[in-house]
């Protein structure tokens, strides 16, 4: 078997199980755990936009989850309003917000611009907690909003069980992988990789690496606020703390780099290896030691950054070339 | 954070006084960062030494300040703590019909002083240029017999002994919890930006302009709106003038 | 046709005046050298030029066209490119994947520009080494590869810095035919350069500066022997009288 067919096929493969896992799982708990898994690799893959493409270190992301949270759920509860539509405008929102954020923070070094994001996410963050009113929508500031369960469907993006909302999510997560993958290919991931590298160089290749990063900028917090909006329905309920808190910030990122940003494999893989970890120790040591996944994620993302600054992909896509050389007929030219 | 808690907890180990406490709280900081500084990130400057823009340190940074925080809640708990039988407690100083508060007068005069000492230090003393030899042009500087990892080591222990005396000042008036220092750290950023990075009066005057602000603020409106007026001023800044008042123009 | 013309260049940095009022034209096809000790200002100039920072005063034209306060990238497309002095490539990635950067400059569309950079590569012989990490390269590769890149951009003028440098002599003879070539297929060129073997091979015209102003300017053979070129190069004593 070629190279190619063999890709193919574990492609396939990976689809039919990933489609069919809820029929086999039938136990709610493994099915959540899963649909968070989803959606962290979703949002690190839409973080790896920015975080990875473009260069620089975006920490404030949970701020654009929380605007996607927040703005369908208002229009919801207030107006009616489907979801799906509060995606659009929530993600519309979420972009405008990205790129005036963009504008003046990406002419910064990446010190400062990472914790000119952190100060704008938890900028965000204190100032929904203190609002109750905003203009004619309601915020509830702290106590934060919560959906009542009726009108279930799928037009309200609201169901009953988990199984169509693991469904969403991954349709989701394919989509983003998907666009991932084509904007690599395409002019202007070139060009976001070379600014990101080589700003100087860039330029006088003909590149507007400001006008670069801030497109990428306006797509991953679109992006990220369909993964707010998305959330909202899952839960329910939503207030500051869950949805623009910096540990998600930070989570994010974390997972992205681990894994290896400015790959495509990178944040998924870093979601399929960390997100157990996390709540594995939530789950059995949560009461006893608060904070140990996150103290583990540190740690864990202090060594990889040492060891291996592009992150845990490196080593795995090798081995995993290596595996494929050995199965299928057409070898890779050694470098 | 580290600061602050080493603050409380030398205080309340040793019933000193807090401004006393200081004489452990500011070698005990400085060695910290140092070695902080020495074991964890200088291995990674050395690998990135080509790079114009070390980017993994930043990360490695933010790794750091994630893995104490959690780990001070591990072991200290969430609670908010404060110093008991505290000698500075709640004292108020009447000026003219004003009220004072001693604490903060401490504060303030400590801030001012700090300052002050490092400013000299940086002016004056042969550290103190070849750090700033070193934050203009690390090869060059290297190239003039200037250690440059020495110069981080004692530039970072001299960014956490002041984080520590910050710590000390805080103390007294406020309460002590594991994420206590991202407030500060967030206002602390906005404040060197207002101010210019680099600039040390700069950012005495930032500071000053941000907490006239925090007080005055919520006399008129909700803190909201103050948080609100401190984020809208900081993108106006960097909008604007990205320097700051008084900053040096870099290449940012 | 005067494709770059410079008036009354000025360019300050705080108190020091790098470029004082240069001025100097291109004609199309020509290959103009651009040559001064260290610290003349000749990278100055070129900066100031190719949009990275913005003259201090005067004008400087393209096509006809007053480029003074334009960005690189729109440069660029407007056909004015630039190398490096000191290298810059993107090292992570393969050659193949630098040089189409350049060639996306006048198309949308992946394919169109990885023709383009095939055949740049394919023209300035590193068409082999198409996969490799550009980070792997020997220096005198990537200096080519540097060109390539510009080359990509499908430039009419070819501002080159200093791209001999650390080169071997045979290597160095090799680039002034690539470069001798390219003028022939239609690229006017200004070159900044120190290995005097290949500027006076190369150039049509040579304008000399120091200290930021010009001294000098005429055919290589008459910079050779010119006093006040000799003078600023060895130092007063060497003056021939």
């Amino acid at each position: 078997m070629t190279r190619e067919n063999f890709q193919k096929l574990s492609a396939a493969l990976l689809l039919i199980v990933s489609f069919g896992l809820p029929l086999v799982l039938r136990s709610p708990t493994y099915l959540h755990i899963l649909i968070l898994l989803y959606l962290y690799a979703y949002l690190t893959t839409s973080w790896n936009l920015v975080g990875g493409f473009a260069g620089v270190l975006p920490l404030g992301h949970a701020a654009f989850f929380g605007i996607g949270a927040y703005t369908s759920t208002v229009l919801f509860l207030q107006y009616g309003i489907s979801p799906w539509i509060g995606m659009v405008l929530g993600g519309i929102m979420a972009s405008i917000v990205g790129v005036i954020i963009g504008l003046p923070t990406f002419k910064m070094r990446g010190a400062y611009f990472a914790l000119a994001t952190i100060a704008f996410g938890e900028g965000m963050r204190v100032m929904v907690e203190n609002i109750d009113y905003l203009g004619p929508f309601n915020l509830n500031g702290p106590r934060g909003l919560q959906i009542p369960p009726l009108n279930v469907g799928l037009a309200n993006l609201m169901f009953v069980n988990k199984e169509p909302y693991y469904y969403i999510i991954l349709i989701m997560l394919i989509a983003v992988l998907m666009l991932t993958y084509t904007i690599s290919c395409s002019k202007l991931g070139y060009y976001l990789n070379a600014g990101g590298e080589e700003p100087e160089a860039a330029k006088a290749l003909g590149v507007n690496v400001a006008r670069c990063k801030l497109i990428a900028m306006a797509m991953s917090s679109f992006l990220t606020a369909l993964a707010g909006v998305f959330y909202a329905q899952l839960t329910l309920f939503i207030h500051p703390k869950s949805v623009i808190s910096l540990d998600l910030s930070f989570e994010i990122a974390f997972i992205a780099l681990i894994g290896g940003r400015g790959s495509i494999a990178g944040p998924v893989l870093g979601a399929l290896l960390l997100r157990p970890v996390s709540d594995f120790s939530r789950i059995y040591f949560g009461h006893i030691l608060p904070g140990l996944h996150l103290i583990i994620f540190g740690t864990v993302l202090i060594l990889v950054m040492i060891f291996q600054p592009r992150g845990l992909q490196e080593p795995l896509t090798k081995a995993y070339h290596r595996l494929l050389d050995r199965l299928t007929e057409n070898p890779t030219e050694k470098e | 954070m580290v600061g602050m808690f080493v603050a409380y907890w030398a205080v309340t180990l040793s019933g000193l006084h807090p401004y006393l406490a200081l004489i452990l709280v500011i070698p005990i900081m400085f060695f910290f960062g140092y070695y902080l500084q020495d074991i964890v990130i200088k291995p990674i400057f050395k690998a990135e030494k080509d790079v114009r823009e070390p980017i993994t340190v930043i990360i490695v940074t933010t790794g750091l300040w994630y893995i104490l925080d959690n780990l001070t809640l591990l072991i200290f708990g969430p609670q908010y703590r404060n110093i008991q039988d505290n000698p500075l407690r709640g004292k108020m100083l009447e000026i003219g019909g004003m009220f004072i508060s001693v604490p903060k007068l401490w504060g303030f005069s400590a801030a001012i002083l700090t300052a002050l000492a490092i400013y000299w230090f940086l002016q004056r003393t042969r550290m103190g240029r070849a750090i700033r030899a070193t934050s203009l042009d690390r090869d060059a500087a290297s190239l003039m017999g200037i250690k440059q990892y020495k110069v981080y080591n004692i530039a970072f222990g001299i960014g956490t002994a002041a984080a520590g005396i910050a710590g000390v000042t805080l103390v007294p008036f406020y309460n002590v919890f594991p994420s206590v220092g991202v407030l500060f750290d967030i206002k602390g950023f906005i404040i060197v930006v207002l101010g210019g990075l680099g600039s040390i009066s700069g950012a005495i005057l930032g500071g000053m302009i941000i907490g006239v602000i925090e007080s005055v603020g919520p006399q008129f409106m909700t803190a909201t709106w103050t948080e609100g007026i401190v984020y809208a001023l900081f993108l106006l800044v960097l909008f604007v003038k990205p320097s700051g008042l008084f900053g040096v123009r870099y290449d940012w | 046709m005067k494709i770059l013309e410079v008036k009354n260049l000025v360019k300050n940095f705080g108190g020091l005046r790098a470029v004082d009022d240069l001025s100097l034209t291109i004609e199309e096809g020509q290959i103009l050298g651009l040559i001064g000790p260290n610290g003349a200002g000749k990278s100055t100039a070129f900066n100031c030029i190719a949009g990275v920072y913005p003259p201090s005063d005067g004008e400087v034209y393209f096509f006809g066209e007053k480029i003074n306060n334009h960005n690189p990238w729109d440069l660029c497309k407007k056909g004015l490119a630039r190398t490096f002095q000191i290298v810059k490539p993107f090292a992570s990635k393969t050659v193949l994947y630098n040089v189409t950067v350049g060639g996306y400059v006048h198309t949308e569309k992946r394919a169109k520009a990885e023709e383009k950079a095939l055949e740049v590569l394919k023209y300035i012989d590193l068409y082999d080494k198409k996969d490799m990490k550009a980070g792997k390269l020997t220096i005198a590769d990537r200096k080519r590869l540097e060109i390539a890149r510009a080359l990509a951009t499908g430039p009419k003028l070819l501002l080159l810095d200093e791209v001999m440098a650390g080169l071997r002599p045979t290597e160095v003879d090799k680039m002034v035919e690539i470069i001798k070539d390219l003028r022939d297929n239609g690229i006017t060129f200004f070159v900044i350069e120190h290995i005097m073997r290949a500027i006076m091979a190369l150039s049509d015209r040579i304008v000399v500066i120091h200290y930021g102003q010009k001294i000098s300017e005429g055919r290589p053979e008459e910079i050779a022997s010119d006093e006040r070129v000799i003078k600023a190069y060895l130092g007063e004593e060497y003056g021939v009288s």
